[in-house]
């Protein structure tokens, strides 16, 4: 009798600390990957300030920090973020992932590459330190991202 | 025998279609994004100003342009269905559609302002709310404009529909501010002279010109003020992002 109920105990626990665990991981990438980004938008915001809003401000070597802050995002391997469910839990917010993310492979493989290729080519037009280039640049860049926010990612209502 | 009368004046046409040029604009730029994204944002600007422009002159301008003589009234759609409206300037359904614009270019600037699109862009008034409003309200901006889609499609369709089935060119009389009518249409509405109507609105050029610059200037006004906030509120993502408070690390 006393096992058994010290039995039914360690049930109760494990089913309660499973659910409890239940998307733990999936909500962890969604953490990591909302931090990313939110870590580019800061490096974006720099370099736009510097580049286009304040060009008195303009920094050659912050700028280039800047520039190699977001490649090195991009180049970190983000797709390993994604993982099946990730489009349903939570991290530091709700994910806004749409769930045709998991069914179109080759639009995000495009949008992902994009992402990686216009970062990379804005760490090296930031090298040149050419303002009106890192300019020009910058806007592929936004238009990357944008691409990707058009198509995976859930109007915020 | 018909006569031509005026319908629009001048103020009210360059609004039209510098209105017009605006929202095309605005199309392009958003779709396209990148660095058009700022521009996005100031012709949004411009278009406040456009809009609190159309407001003022709705009060102070010639009496086509006047809410008061085509706001749409139960009374006067009901009038219009029955077949007894006449008059010459937006008719009840035409006044629906211009106040149902007004009210979702207005909803859509009001939206942009504070937004951001999580790339490099933020509304000129973005520092005023908390960054999840932002989001919520750009969310909103994208959803509201496929309302302006519609009314802006109904809006094509009902001008070739003047053109093709009532034989009515809608957009001449936009360009030119003068429409041709019969001549005794002319006499139930407007004052018993046709020449009246087109006097009205050029024979207090004085009044009329310094109305025109009290609205412009108050619409300048709001315009400015709304794009110079973006300064005057340090932008939370720049103040962290600027050079001066730097340390070596």
């Amino acid at each position: 009798m006393k096992f058994k109920s010290k039995f039914a105990l360690a049930l109760i626990c494990t089913a309660v600390s499973a659910a409890a665990f239940a998307g733990k991981d999936e909500d962890q990438q969604i953490k990591f990957r909302q931090s990313a980004y939110t870590f580019v938008a800061w490096n974006c915001a720099k370099i736009k300030g510097q580049v286009a809003d304040h060009p008195e401000t303009y920094s050659k070597e912050q700028v280039i920090a800047s520039a190699n802050a977001i490649a090195a995002v991009a180049n970190s391997g983000l797709g390993a973020l994604y993982g099946p469910g990730t489009d349903q839990g939570t991290g530091w917010k709700k994910s806004r992932l749409k769930s045709e993310f998991f069914e179109k492979p080759d639009d995000v493989r495009q949008v992902a590459v994009a992402f990686k290729d216009e970062a990379n080519k804005l760490a090296s037009v930031a090298a040149t330190g050419n303002v009106a280039d890192i300019k020009v640049q910058f806007g592929e860049l936004g238009k990357a991202c944008k691409s990707c926010h058009d198509k995976f990612r859930v109007k915020e209502e | 025998m018909s006569v031509s009368i005026q319908v629009w004046d001048l103020p009210l046409r360059i609004f039209h279609w510098l209105l017009a040029l605006s929202v095309i604009s605005e199309v392009v730029t958003g779709e396209i994004g990148g660095n058009l994204i700022d521009w996005h944002g100031r012709i949004g600007v411009l278009i406040l100003g456009l809009l609190v422009f159309r407001i003022i002159w709705g009060f102070v301008g010639t009496k086509h342009s006047r809410f008061i003589n085509f706001f749409p009234t139960p009374a006067r759609i009901g009038a219009y269905f029955k077949g007894q409206w006449q008059g010459h300037g937006h008719n009840p359904l035409g006044a629906l559609s211009v106040i149902a614009l007004l009210g979702v270019l207005g909803t859509l600037v009001g939206t942009g302002l504070f937004s951001n699109d999580d790339i490099a862009f933020y509304g000129p008034l973005f520092n005023l709310v908390d960054k999840s409003v932002s989001d919520k309200l750009s969310g909103l901006h994208a959803l509201i404009f496929n309302l302006l889609a519609g009314l802006v499609i109904l809006h094509i369709a009902a001008i070739v529909f003047y053109v093709r089935v009532k034989k009515h060119n809608l957009v001449v009389p936009m360009l030119t501010g003068k429409k041709v009518v019969p001549k005794e249409q002319t006499v139930p509405t407007e004052q018993s002279v046709p020449t009246t109507d087109h006097a009205s609105s050029v024979l207090n050029v004085g009044i009329g010109i310094r109305r025109l610059l009290v609205a412009l200037t108050i619409s300048g006004v709001v315009a400015w003020g709304v794009e110079s906030e973006a300064k005057y509120l340090a932008p939370a993502p720049s103040s962290s992002a600027s050079v001066a408070a730097k340390p070596n690390w």
